[in-house]
């Protein structure tokens, strides 16, 4: 077939091989030791490693911290880019970098604020501990810090996408007589639903993972406040190798099936992100 | 329905948009805003729509003042500079989308509401594309599937963002005689923002001239050409050659030539003249009038484009009909303005 590139073949076949070989490199070869070594002792060691209370109990906290922050995060995602994406106010500039600061701070200090804010020794640890509310080692410490690490995700998604569109279509719908939220809900959330999809995943994604500020403000519970992460790192430290990696085949196979559900919208509704917009 | 705007003043930042704007449009009127860009032409529509919100003003519809009533419940139909169509709906849906959003209490029937949108798309002879996407339209569809849309709510006035601004020649013209008989069919009345003049002039009952947020002048095409008000209008409108003149005593004299001036009466004294093309006749040497060297000269049928310089080096374009058949560039011709419109000098 005869095409406008002009570069050499073999120049073509370097550029391939190298993007193939790093991605084996730096993500089959992971996801392969993953597997090799959870199976390194058969299959009845794996699967008593991820029937171990204390790994259900993980997991079960990562799906619950995940199912909290996930959607709390679209409803400010989404407010916050309609904000700025339609709307002209002062300290609109400010907002944008406040919406990326969770990308430029070291989660482990995220999770500090956290400490320093809610912990016994913390502003507002007394009171906290007057009232018999628990934030710190517990659930909704490990809540605020997953919300704090993905808040940009979907706000950064459609940031570009809202102000691209611009605000006819929502002026159109108002002057047709629409509500706001009719028109929220009718034009402006159709266009960007693409747009949205991949920040929820993304989303997901990372507030299943996190590491760092989930760690501070964890306590290291085993049974109570261990996510997935944290448990396996736990897992890990004490040599034992094998429910470690056992514990993170479940973290990829989420990753997987995240892959999997965005992969299958794009294939059934192809027709749809290549026609009219996303 | 008549819609009136009174004092109307918007900053934009610095930027001062509309700079006491007041405009009365009659009930079934169709308006044109006629001006350059940045004259406040847009930004006074999207007030008038409850689109923007003005410092101070008023804005009323009927004899209802409308001036705290949000853009959705001022029962006016917009159409967008680029048809702004809900991209994920089909044109039917489109249409059909300011009955649909209505609270259930007034929203006709499904049935109701299907037969309206077949009888829009007959209106706006597009009734076999009623499930394309608007991505699939051209522009002129595009254009007439807005109209339909701002149509179906039934609005009480209509006003367009140069409507036509976005199509090629041909079917702008079409789609503009084509629009006026839609206005006067169903007895609308309309406002709509051009920065064509032509197209202002040929549409519009009335045509408001605008510059730097302010209202230069609303009249009559025939008197926004024949009589222009200001300086701005003539030039804009395609005032001309600009000419240097003197007033005097009511008349103007240019090169020793002196006519009424059909522009409001200025001053004794320096005035810049406006004559157009056509207001030139041939003199014999020696008349009174401006001598100018023929230096193009460009025969269409029985009209003639003419460039002339004149001693002083200023171009002068005239139009002639019938110019003598010996008439060629290099000639020595003395040019009698037969009309003028005098300003005060700049």
């Amino acid at each position: 077939m005869k095409t406008a590139v002009t570069e050499p073949r073999w120049l073509r076949w370097l550029l391939i091989a190298l993007a193939l070989g790093f991605l084996a490199l730096n993500l089959a070869l992971p996801l392969i030791v993953v597997f090799a070594e959870a199976f390194r002792k058969g299959a009845d060691a794996y699967l008593a490693a991820i029937r171990d209370p204390e790994a259900l109990t993980a997991l079960r906290l990562t799906l619950t911290v995940a199912a909290i922050a996930v959607p709390l995060n679209i409803v400010f995602g989404l407010a916050a880019s309609w904000a700025i994406a339609k709307f002209d106010f002062r300290g609109k500039a400010l907002l944008v970098t406040l919406i990326d600061l969770p990308f430029s701070v070291s989660p482990v200090v995220a999770g500090l604020i956290y400490v320093l804010l809610f912990g016994m020794q913390g502003w507002f640890g007394p009171w906290l501990r007057d009232h018999d509310v628990q934030i710190i080692f517990a659930v909704p410490g490990l809540v605020l810090a997953t919300l704090f690490i993905t808040f940009p995700f979907v706000a950064r998604e459609l940031i570009p996408l809202m102000e691209e569109q611009g605000r006819e279509e929502e002026e159109a719908a108002l002057s047709l007589g629409a509500s706001g939220w009719a028109t929220f809900r009718r034009v402006t959330l159709p266009n960007i639903r693409w747009g949205l999809l991949y920040g929820v995943l993304l989303c997901n994604a990372r507030a299943m993972g996190e590491f760092g500020a989930v760690s501070v403000v964890s306590g290291h519970i085993r049974g109570k406040t261990n996510t997935l992460p944290l448990h396996i790192e736990i897992l890990y430290n004490e040599y034992n190798f094998v429910a470690a990696f056992a514990v993170a085949t479940l973290l990829a196979g989420l990753a997987l099936v995240t892959l999997v559900v965005k992969s299958f919208l794009e294939w059934r509704y192809a027709e749809q992100l290549a026609g009219h917009g996303a | 329905m008549s819609l009136s705007a009174q004092n109307v003043v918007k900053r934009f930042g610095a930027f001062t948009a509309l700079d006491g704007v007041s405009l009365d449009v009659g009930a079934g009127e169709f308006v044109a805003l006629l001006g350059p860009s940045g004259s406040g032409k847009t930004t006074l529509l999207r007030i008038l729509a409850g689109l923007e919100v003005p410092e101070s003003g008023r804005i009323a519809i009927g004899d209802q003042d409308m001036s705290d009533t949000p853009a959705r419940d001022r029962r006016v139909g917009f159409v967008f500079q680029h048809y702004a169509l809900f991209r994920h709906m089909t044109v039917a849906e489109n249409i059909a989308f300011g009955l649909t959003v209505r609270p259930r209490a007034s929203r006709p029937s499904r049935a109701a509401i299907a037969a309206r949108v077949a009888e829009l798309l007959d209106l706006v002879q597009l009734a076999h594309i009623g499930a394309r996407y608007p991505a699939q339209l051209s522009g002129g569809q595009r254009q007439r599937v807005a109209l339909a849309r701002a149509l179906a709510v039934e609005p009480r006035i209509l006003l367009l963002d140069e409507p036509f601004g976005a199509l090629d020649a041909k079917v702008r013209k079409d789609l503009r005689r084509w629009l006026r008989d839609v206005h006067d069919r169903m007895g609308l009345t309309s406002v709509f923002v051009t920065h064509d003049q032509e197209e202002a002039l040929d549409l519009a009952d009335r045509v408001v001239v605008m510059d730097h947020g302010r209202i230069e002048q609303v009249d009559t095409p025939e008197r926004v050409w024949d009589r222009p008000a200001t300086a701005f209008v003539c030039d804009f409108l395609g005032g001309g050659n600009r000419i240097a003149c003197t007033a005097n005593a009511g008349l103007i004299d240019i090169a020793g030539v002196r006519l009424p001036n059909l522009a409001p009466p200025l001053p004794d004294g320096p005035a810049d003249g406006f004559i157009r093309p056509h207001e030139f006749a041939l003199a014999a040497p020696g008349h009174p009038g401006i001598a100018a060297r023929l230096r193009r000269i460009q025969r269409t049928g029985p009209q003639a484009a003419l460039e002339a310089v004149t001693d002083s080096g200023s171009i002068i374009e005239v139009s002639l009909s019938d110019p003598p058949a010996d008439l060629a560039a290099g000639a020595e011709l003395v040019l009698v303005p037969t009309a003028v419109r005098a300003y005060r000098a700049r």
